[in-house]
This record gives structure tokens, sequence and C-alpha cells, in this order.
């Protein structure tokens, strides 16, 4: 376990390369060896992310890429448990839902946007039910394994002193089958960022993915540039937040 | 186990070795084209399938690209040696510094009778005019481009303050949906989108922002770099004069139902759709006051913060 | 067994513990809803519930299908999608297994390259695609590299954790018959890891089909996503709807193509 402190506690001697490589970049785009309309200097890109920070520009689009995420995610999960659980416990359920959930999980989210769109219109909506669809089927399935793979005497020992079904799921079910419920969450949380900056270009007013798109058509490079940071850091954030979470909740379990 | 790996193995080199693309004739030089599968660009179809490129010496190869969004950052990039684009993302690249020049012009709205283009509002809505939309919302396929510069200009030019009425970006193949089911209150649509729309009933046409606005406003064009206009200029001559050949067919046989067969190959839709479109003539040269009378807008609409030293941008081949 | 898998590995085992005459007969209700399902579409398209040139009745998309695949074009805009999946997924395989194992073996390679691996892998893929279009233009480069990038992290965190939780007898034993370190690397850790690898490349696998798809969607010219951007300015959703059926048919092969080889290659994994 010596080897996962250091991967989590690089330390100071982890920033040597990334300083490293924002130097030679730096040096290379001085020395005009790069297209600075193309891709322009740490510097410049650090200049247009501060005054995007100090004008208070990153706010709004901030705010509309965080609730997006978070809203999208939060439901996702939320059905991804109920289903799985349902699915796993109750065989009239599994044989009605399996062939949906079969047709439906691997279609490439991307292609459904556009019946999205005719179904509910180009928005928030429509936003929502992509982040949805596409991070629902990691927890989804991986419920469903965690709890079909419980050990059945636990299970048994519950009806033997007749602990109502609910009382069972919420005290038995859920908290044996929450590491592979996390573990699916992990994988959700990756492919929820990921739709979220697509949705936005699809069908956004707002929002980092859209003002992405939105600075490319205009070649405007330097503020594209910029919020490529902004979301680089959102996404390490939230991906140390679950980490956090994750070592708080499951504690006995090192990463998966 | 060695047995399933060989399998693998072998099926994954099946696919890699699937052919990319067909080899180019010899003795032909390759240009490779971004173009927008619309009715814009059937002259150069037409010069491909009448050989008139082949007759100098190029072998065309075209790459369509929905709405035309990687035609410019595709020819920055490096993929495309010419892309058709639309006058305002030309102007907005050479505006931050992309070396882009116009080499031939593409399209152009000169006649109201032939413009299929247009704002289109629910019959019973009672919209008419800009003003009327004050506070409503109108679909435009992308912000800041030339649907959105247009349909701002209408607004300003109907009696309305293009501030005051939101534009919301809807692909072309959903803004009829989306107006029916009143989730916009106008949406600026293009063929075939449009005429499909007209026919149904229930809509109407309020307005032709490029006939109402602008007669004779140049929409799009044929862009390429200044640094390969100057390492190839034979090549781009070249292929100017044989697009040139190709714009006169496409005019004289407007009425030819060879020509829609043409524009079908390589959008996919069916010709009785395209039958319902009338079909208008292509400019052979680019219109540099027309261009400037965009820039103007463009001005006028914050997208450009001066104007641009026009002689240029624009090519004294595509004059 | 991780998220990416399906409920498949399940049901066999549980078909086999309880095999009454329920296990199958209850996922005909399942069929049965979907059949309503799709009665319902078709009724909502011809009776005019919903009126829309983006609403086909779903006869006319499996005739669609049919026609399609008599025409072949929808193997070939397929075909290059699989082969751009392909080669990101054989590139990103070989890097992130080789970069796993030799990170987490090799202390003075682990703080060189580890913390920039660590800055890039948050990034969301579609937020890449437009920068990267200024660098590789909209052809294959540009997509292939895209599906390496988004394949790429699954398998080399997952070849990286397992490498660092391989037990240190196992290493010290190997190094007590003065193993070489590359045949350490190839003959104790690759296979003792293989099945934390089997695991992130069961991830890639899913990822890189619909990545391969999002690129094409966004800077498009050829393949399966182009096809139904294409297929929707064209005004026929009947072959849009139809190509997605190809598509999810398509992932869904993938899928158990995968488990059926990783059975044979891992056989001491064991389901779940």
């Amino acid at each position: 376990m010596s080897r996962r402190r250091e991967r989590l506690g690089l330390g100071l001697l982890g920033l040597v390369s990334p300083v490293l490589v924002l130097c030679i970049w730096e040096f290379a785009s001085r020395l005009g060896w790069t297209n600075p309309v193309l891709l322009p200097s740490p510097s410049q890109i650090t200049a247009a992310l501060f005054a995007l920070m100090t004008s208070g520009a990153i706010a709004g689009p901030l705010a509309h890429t965080a609730g997006l995420f978070v809203a999208g995610y939060v439901l996702a999960v939320l059905i991804g448990v109920g289903i799985g659980i349902a699915m796993a416990t109750s065989e009239t359920l599994y044989g009605l839902l399996e062939p949906l959930v079969e047709i439906v999980r691997p279609i490439p989210k991307p292609a459904l946007v556009p019946v999205l769109f005719l179904f509910l219109g180009i928005g928030k909506a429509t936003m929502l039910t992509l982040v949805v669809l596409a991070a629902v089927f990691p927890v989804l399935i991986s419920t469903f394994q965690g709890v079909r793979g419980l050990d059945p005497v636990l299970l048994e020992t519950a009806r033997t002193f007749q602990v109502s079904r609910a009382r069972t799921i919420v005290s038995i079910i859920l908290p044996a089958s929450l590491p592979m419920i996390l573990a699916g969450m992990r994988v959700s949380l990756g492919l929820a960022l990921v739709i979220v900056i697509l949705a936005e270009m699809l069908a956004g007013e707002d929002g980092i993915g859209f003002r992405i798109l939105d600075l490319e058509r205009s070649f405007q490079v330097r503020d594209m540039f910029a919020w490529i940071v902004v979301l680089v850091a959102m996404g390490g954030a939230l991906t140390k937040l679950f980490d956090i979470a994750e070592r708080g909740l499951v504690p006995w379990r090192g990463r998966s | 186990m060695r047995k399933a790996l060989v399998w693998l193995g072998l099926a994954m080199m099946g696919l890699v070795a699937l052919p990319a693309a067909p080899a180019p004739a010899a003795d032909l030089e390759k240009v490779r084209i971004s173009i927008i599968p619309i009715g814009d660009v059937a002259p150069l179809f037409a010069a491909v399938q009448n050989g008139y490129f082949r007759e100098v010496g190029l072998e065309i190869d075209t790459t369509p690209s929905a709405g035309g969004a990687a035609g410019i950052p595709g020819l920055v990039g490096g993929s495309f040696d010419i892309a058709y684009g639309n006058v305002v993302s030309a102007l907005l690249a050479a505006q931050q510094g992309l070396d882009v020049k116009v080499i031939a012009a593409g399209t152009n709205v000169t006649d109201p009778k032939l413009d299929a283009t247009g704002i289109f509002a629910k019959s019973d809505s009672g919209i008419k005019s800009g003003k009327d939309l004050e506070g409503k919302s109108i679909a435009v396929n992308t912000r800041n481009n030339v649907i959105w510069l247009y349909a701002r200009a209408w607004v300003k030019a109907t009696g309305g303050d293009p501030e005051r009425v939101t534009f919301k970006e809807v692909p072309f193949p959903q803004m009829e949906d989306a107006l029916r089911q009143s989730r916009v209150d106008a949406a600026f649509m293009v063929p075939p989108f449009s005429i499909v729309a007209a026919q149904k009933g229930g809509l109407s046409k309020v307005g032709m922002p490029y006939s109402d606005v602008q007669p004779g406003v140049d929409v799009g064009q044929y862009i390429t770099t200044g640094k390969l206009l100057a390492a190839r200029p034979d090549t781009v001559k070249k292929f100017v004069a044989a697009l040139r050949k190709g714009i006169e067919w496409y005019n004289a046989n407007l009425t030819n139902e060879a020509l829609l067969t043409l524009i079908s190959g390589y959008t996919k839709a069916d010709v009785a759709l395209l039958k319902l479109a009338p079909v208008p003539t292509a400019p052979v040269r680019s219109d540099i006051s027309q261009i400037r009378k965009t820039m103007q807008l463009m001005i006028e609409s914050k997208l450009l913060p001066a104007p641009l030293d026009l002689d240029k941008i624009v090519d004294p081949l595509a004059r | 067994m991780s998220a990416m898998d399906g409920l498949a590995g399940v049901r066999e085992k549980r078909s086999s513990r309880r095999s009454g005459p329920n296990g199958m007969d209850r996922r005909a209700y399942g069929f049965l809803l979907l059949a309503v399902l799709l009665s319902f579409w078709e009724l909502s398209s011809r009776a005019g519930w919903i009126v829309s040139a983006y609403w086909p009745p779903v006869s006319h998309i499996f005739a669609a299908a049919i026609a399609q695949l008599a025409g072949g074009e929808i193997l070939l805009a397929l075909a290059s999608t699989l082969r751009r999946a392909a080669i990101g997924y054989i590139a990103a395989s070989v890097a992130g297994i080789v970069l796993g194992i030799v990170l987490a073996r090799n202390r003075v390679l682990r703080y060189g390259l580890l913390p920039l691996i660590e800055i890039v892998r948050p990034m969301p893929t579609p937020a890449v695609i437009p920068p990267l279009i200024l660098f590789l233009g909209v052809d294959d480069a540009l997509k292939i590299f895209i599906v390496a990038l988004a394949s790429f992290f699954p398998i080399f965190s997952n070849t990286f954790t397992g490498v660092a939780a391989i037990d240190d007898t196992l290493i010290q034993t190997a190094r007590t018959f003065r193993t070489s370190t590359v045949r350490l690397l190839a003959r104790v850790v690759f296979p003792a890891t293989l099945p934390a690898i089997a695991a992130g490349l069961r991830t890639a696998t899913s990822l890189c089909l619909v990545v391969a798809v999002l690129s094409e969607m966004i800077a498009g010219s050829s393949g399966i996503g182009y096809y139904l951007v294409e297929t929707q300015y064209a005004m026929r959703p009947d072959l849009m709807y139809a190509a997605v059926l190809y598509l999810a048919a398509t992932g869904y092969a993938l899928n158990r193509i995968f488990l059926a080889l990783e059975a044979r290659m891992v056989p001491w994994m064991g389901r779940s």
C-alpha cells in the first residue's frame, strides 16, 4: 500500500514534469516554433484565464455546467440504484425490464439526440435526459451485480427474522452492495462529465461546452484554451471529491 | 487461449486493413475540398461529373461536413486544400489572424423569386415583422454565423430591435418541429427544410432575410489559405477555371432533371423532394461590394471590432 | 466484473441456480413490453398523434434497415467506424498496458509521467475535439487519436492499480531466482495483472465505439456517426433510425465478443 500513498501524494516532485512541459511549450511559442493563432503560449492562456476570473465571466458557464452535471449525475445514481435493486430482487421486474435495458444500453447516446430534440425540445430537458441516459447504466448494472452477488445466507437470515422488504433493502442490501455501487458510480462520473459537455455543445445556450464550441467557431483560440483549463480543473476536483467520499463510505476498500 | 488470441489478432488486422480511401488516378494532382452537402455546391459536382477537373489535371476529393462546421478549421488544420464556407466564417477567421483567401464565388441570392430561404412563423401567430418578434425567439442554426447575422439584420430592417429578440440555436432538421411545438416563435430556414415546412401548412413565410436585407448577397465562397495559394498558385488557378466551367454548365441546366439527379447523389435527398425547390443561379465571380456590406453588418452586430482589408482577403482570382 | 458488462454474466449463473419454469418465461413479459412500445410508436406515427418529419412508423425503419443491408452502404459506414475504433483501441491498449506496468514498477518514470497523465485524465473528450481539429484536421488522424485518448485512461488506470496490488511475495520470489526485469514483467507481473487489464480493456471496448461515433458526428465525413447526421439533413429519418439500430447491435455484439474472449483468455478470473 506504500505505493498508493506515493501515487496520491507525489508531492512537489510531481510538479517537476508538468512545469517542465509548460516551460518547453512557452519557449516553443516565444521562439515562433508554433503558430500562435492555433496554439497560444501558456502565459497567454493564463492571461486569458485570469481575465475570465477577474471579470466574473467564469461564473455563469461554470455554474451551468456544474448544475447540469450534479442534477444529471444524482438523478442517474438514484434511478440506477433503484432499478438495479428492483431488478435484482424481483424476478418479474427483471424479466420485464431486461430486454429493454439490453437494447437501450449499447446505443451510443449521442445518436439519440434527434429523438430527444423531437420530444423534449432543445434545451434543459434534452440535456438532462442525455446525461441521465449515459450515466445510469453503469450504476444500474453494477448495483444489480452487487445485489445478486450478496451472500444468500444474509438474505435468508433476514427472511427468517421476518424483516420487512423495505427494511431489508435499506439496512442489509444497500450497505452490503455499496462497494459495487460505488464502482459503478465511478465509471458513471467520467461518462456524465463527457456527456454534460457534449450536451451543452449540441443543445446548450450556455455552459463550458457551449463556450468552447462557440469560441472555436469564431477562432478565439486563447479563450477556448482557458475554458478547457477550467474544465480540466473541474473534472479533477470532482474526481478527487469522489475519491474522498468513497474512502469515507467504504474505508476498508482500496481504490479499484 | 492462444487460439482465441490468434482469432482476435486476425479480426483486428482485418479491420485495420480495410481500405481508407480509393487510390487516386495516376498523373492527376489531388485537391482536397471540404463541402456542405447542399445544393450550393452543385456546380462543383457538375464540374467533377463532366470531367472539367480531369481536363486540367486535377483530381477532386470532396469531404462533406454537415453545416460546414469542420470546413475552415479543417482547412487551417491541413485536412483540406480548399473549403466551401460562408462569408461570415471566413471574415471571422481573417479577423483572428488566420490567413484565409476567397478564391471563387459559391452562392449568392439575386432573385427573390428563387430565394427559398426564409423566416417562418406559425400562420396563426400574427407575426409579420421583426417588430412583432421583440421579446420572442428566432431559431438559427448557429449563433454568430451568416444565418444569425441576417436574421438580426432582418429584425432590424422590419422595425424590431435585435437585442430584444432571443436567438436560439436549433439545427436545421429540427427547426420545423421546434416551430410547430411552439418552442421557438420563428425560424430562419433553408431548403429543403423550408420547402417541406411550407408545404404542410400551418406555417408561413414572413420574410426573406437575404433578399429583403441585401439583394445580391454573396453567401458562400470557396476559401483557401494564403500559404497554399503562394505554394501552388497554378493548382488554384486550374481549380477556379474548371469550377467556372461547372458553374456555366449548372446555370445552363437549371431546369434539367440531370442536375437534380446530381444533387440527389451527394445529398442523399430524394429527387422528388428536390423538385419542390426552385434552383437558383450560381455566381461566376465574387462581388466585393456585397462582401463589404456583409462586413458592415458584422461590425454593427459586434462580430467584428473594425473593418478588414477585403482586398487582401478576396483574391483577384475570385473577382 | 465491471460496470460495463451487461446483465448477462449474472443471468447465466442465476438461471442455473434457479432453473424453474419462471427463468426464461419472465423475459417474455419484457419482449411483450417491447412489442407494445413499438406498436405504440407505429400507431402514434400512422394515426398522426405525433406529426413530425422525424417520426416515421417503425415499419418504415425496419424496411429501411433491410434496404440498407442490401445496398451495402451501411456496412461500409460501419466498417469505417469500426476500423477507426479498432486502430485507436489497439494503440491505446498497447500504450496503456505498457505504461501502466512500467510506471507502476519504475519510480523515476512514475514521477515524470504520472502527473501529466493525471492532469489530462479528467478532460472530457468532446472538449478537446475543437482544438484538435485545428492541429490534426478532420481526417482519420483526429478520430483515431480521440478514440485512443479516450480508451487509454481506463486501460492505463486498471493496469497501474493492478500491478500495484500484486502480492510482493510473488515478486520477491521471482527476484530470488535472479529473474531479469524484462522477464519478471512479462512472466510474472503481466499474467498476475491480466484480470485487472481485462477489466480496463472491457471498459474501453464500449467507450471506443461511442467516441468513434461522436468524433464522426462532430467532424464528420464518413462512418456511421456522419451517416446519422447526413441522413438527418437529407430528411431521411427512416435511414437514420435504422442506422441507430445497427449501431446498437454492433455495440451489443462487441460486448458479447469481448466477454467470450475474456472467458477463454482469463479463465481463472471467474465471473464476479
